[in-house]
């Protein structure tokens, strides 16, 4: 009975540490910032959050009258792609492909985003094509990217908006 | 008898937990959950040093290009091939997936298939086909793009082929872009927001005062245009400033082949998109030309219109007013016509948000003598009260489903006619 009622503690107590376990990584999984990375020449540092809705929306298209915004985005269902969706465009999958349709049919914009395939291909081609920004996993930003604040905050720091 | 020993065996359980005399501890050779964290933390370090060295070249290039002396901004032209020239070890196929051939042509078509039955007399219920659009936009350079559009209006005994807009127009920055051609006039939210092609729309139709073959708000314009953002801050203010030949002989036309007269027609639009009310735009447009219905006889025009738009679809709210004001220059006479809509439609969460209902409040009126709207035999403007309600179902995420139920007079003392329509509307 003894031996019974402690294999029967030692697996509630099992139990109880997987849960734990799962409980934390589900919890990095869903702190994890994004981060809004350019081209190291482009000439920002410090983006409020309505500037980077401004250039993802396609309402600003230069840094400079001599250098296009040139946006990359990840593919459906990437996580970067539905913090991007979920706080800057505040659409959904649906709206967001109607928008930028509506957008290029409008004559307000040339070119849709880029479709970039993982934080790899977003990190060779942001530090690749003059006046590229892209969204990548704050763990994943390779040196060499430049990562702009957002309302001033770095990916990791309190008060960061893209997590 | 079942239940009793779960309860029995849960009872035992907690009791156990809670009163246990010797907690179970890990034997002293087996490492604990918290040593077994410890060593993946080690891991993930280890896998990402590793990782970092094999992206060294890339970063090493990438740094040595944030030290290099600014090149001319020239070179820095969104050619994006050559820009990417500099990195030959990117794989070739993230080279060529962003890089852009000019002249880069897309085309979009849209389709739509209506039916319709109302209670006016004299009409037939039936199936029609709607406009047939060809939508066009072409990168020329970094700087020049192209946007084109044509439409195929079904006609009793053929298709009618108009080229309804075609603009070529150059970038300079955000706040100043030139273009060129024939536009759909900036004069309110609707007109210079949804173009042929009836997918673009949450309704079936477009409000009376902006419609297609409509008199009342001249719909396109041939000329030049300048538009862009104003330095504002978070005011988000933009402008669209248009020079042209206004009116055509018929006045639901532009003057695509020439001016009716040498007066140039002139649109003025200023916007405001609140960063923080983001959905939120209001605008106010001006518009002035000069018409002559007969010769010998000349009016002038003068539209001034506001809108407030909620573009969010949780709910989207359009409303727009204008005013039409014509001044008879040889009698100082002066008529004036005043339209409205308010549209209110609301995304519902549920179901993949495929169903949008809507409804629609319009009105217009005009004097009961207007030289310039009663110059044909048939007025050209209409005394509307209406209003629509209606649903939209996305069946996919480039076609529709829209019904309908409208009622409408469209002159005083005349009856209301009812009517159900149906569409099918796409993009492809």
């Amino acid at each position: 009975m003894n031996r019974d009622r402690k294999i029967a503690s030692m697996s509630l107590g099992l139990a109880c540490v997987m849960l734990g376990i799962c409980a934390t990584i589900v919890a990095q999984t869903h702190s994890i910032d994004v981060a809004v990375v350019v081209h190291p020449d482009t000439p920002v540092s410090d983006l409020s959050l309505a500037d980077v809705r401004k250039v993802f929306l396609g309402d600003r298209q230069y840094w400079t009258s001599n250098l296009p915004v040139v946006l990359l985005i990840r593919a459906p269902v990437a996580r970067e792609r539905n913090v991007v969706l979920k706080i800057i465009y505040q659409m959904s999958e649906t709206q967001f492909k109607q928008y930028w349709i509506a957008k290029i049919f409008r004559a307000e914009s040339a070119l849709a985003p880029k479709v970039v395939y993982s934080n790899d291909m977003a990190n060779d081609l942001v530090t690749a094509v003059p006046g590229a920004i892209a969204f990548i996993d704050a763990r994943e930003v390779r040196s060499g990217a430049k990562v702009v604040r957002v309302d001033g905050h770095l990916p990791g720091e309190p008060g960061y908006p893209l997590r | 008898m079942c239940f009793r020993l779960s309860s029995m065996f849960l009872f035992l359980l907690l009791a156990d937990l809670a009163f246990t005399q010797e907690p179970p501890s890990s034997p002293p050779n087996q490492p604990s959950v918290k040593e077994l964290l410890e060593r993946i933390d080690r891991l993930e370090k280890r896998v990402n040093e590793l990782e970092a060295n094999e992206h060294k070249p890339i970063a090493i290039r990438a740094a040595s290009a944030a030290q290099r002396p600014a090149a001319p901004m020239q070179s820095q032209q969104p050619d994006t091939a050559s820009a990417l020239s500099a990195h030959e070890q990117m794989p070739s196929s993230e080279l060529q997936q962003v890089e852009t051939h000019y002249p880069s042509l897309q085309i979009h078509g849209f389709g739509d298939v209506d039916f319709s039955a109302t209670d006016h007399k004299g009409s037939n219920s039936g199936f029609n086909m709607g406009q047939f659009v060809l939508h066009f936009a072409s990168a020329l350079s970094g700087k020049v793009s192209y946007f084109g559009e044509v439409s195929f209006t079904a006609e009793p005994t053929t298709y009618e082929l108009a080229v309804e807009r075609s603009i070529v127009r150059y970038d300079y920055n955000d706040y100043f872009k030139l273009s060129f051609g024939k536009y759909h006039t900036p004069i309110g939210y609707w007109n210079a927001t949804f173009h042929h092609g009836a997918w673009l729309q949450t309704t079936i139709s477009r409000p009376e005062m902006v419609k297609f073959g409509g008199s009342l708000i001249p719909v396109h314009f041939v000329g030049a245009q300048a538009e862009g953002n104003i330095p504002s801050g978070g005011l988000g203010l933009g402008y669209n400033v248009g020079l042209g030949n206004g009116r055509g002989s018929l006045f639901s036309k532009a003057g695509d082949s020439g001016d009716v007269n040498s007066n140039r027609a002139w649109v003025a639009n200023v916007y405001a998109r609140p960063s923080r009310l983001y959905g939120l735009q209001v605008g106010g447009s001006f518009y002035g030309d000069k018409l002559s219905t007969t010769p010998g006889t000349k009016f002038n025009e003068w539209i001034s219109a506001a809108d407030v738009i909620w573009s969010k679809e949780h709910p989207e709210v359009l409303a727009e007013y204008a005013n039409v004001h014509h001044r008879d220059l040889a009698t100082s006479q002066t008529f004036n016509t005043t339209s409205y809509y308010v549209q209110v439609a609301y995304r519902l969460p549920w179901e993949a948000s495929k169903w949008k209902p809507y409804y629609r409040f319009e009105y217009i009126h005009r004097p009961g003598v207007e030289p310039v709207w009663d110059f044909s035999t048939t007025p050209s403007v209409v005394d509307l009260v209406g209003s629509l309600v209606g649903v939209r179902y996305d069946i996919t995420n480039f076609a529709a489903f829209k019904g309908e139920y409208r009622r409408a007079r469209s002159a005083v003392n005349e009856p209301n006619v009812n009517g159900a329509f149906f569409q099918t509307a796409f993009t492809f």
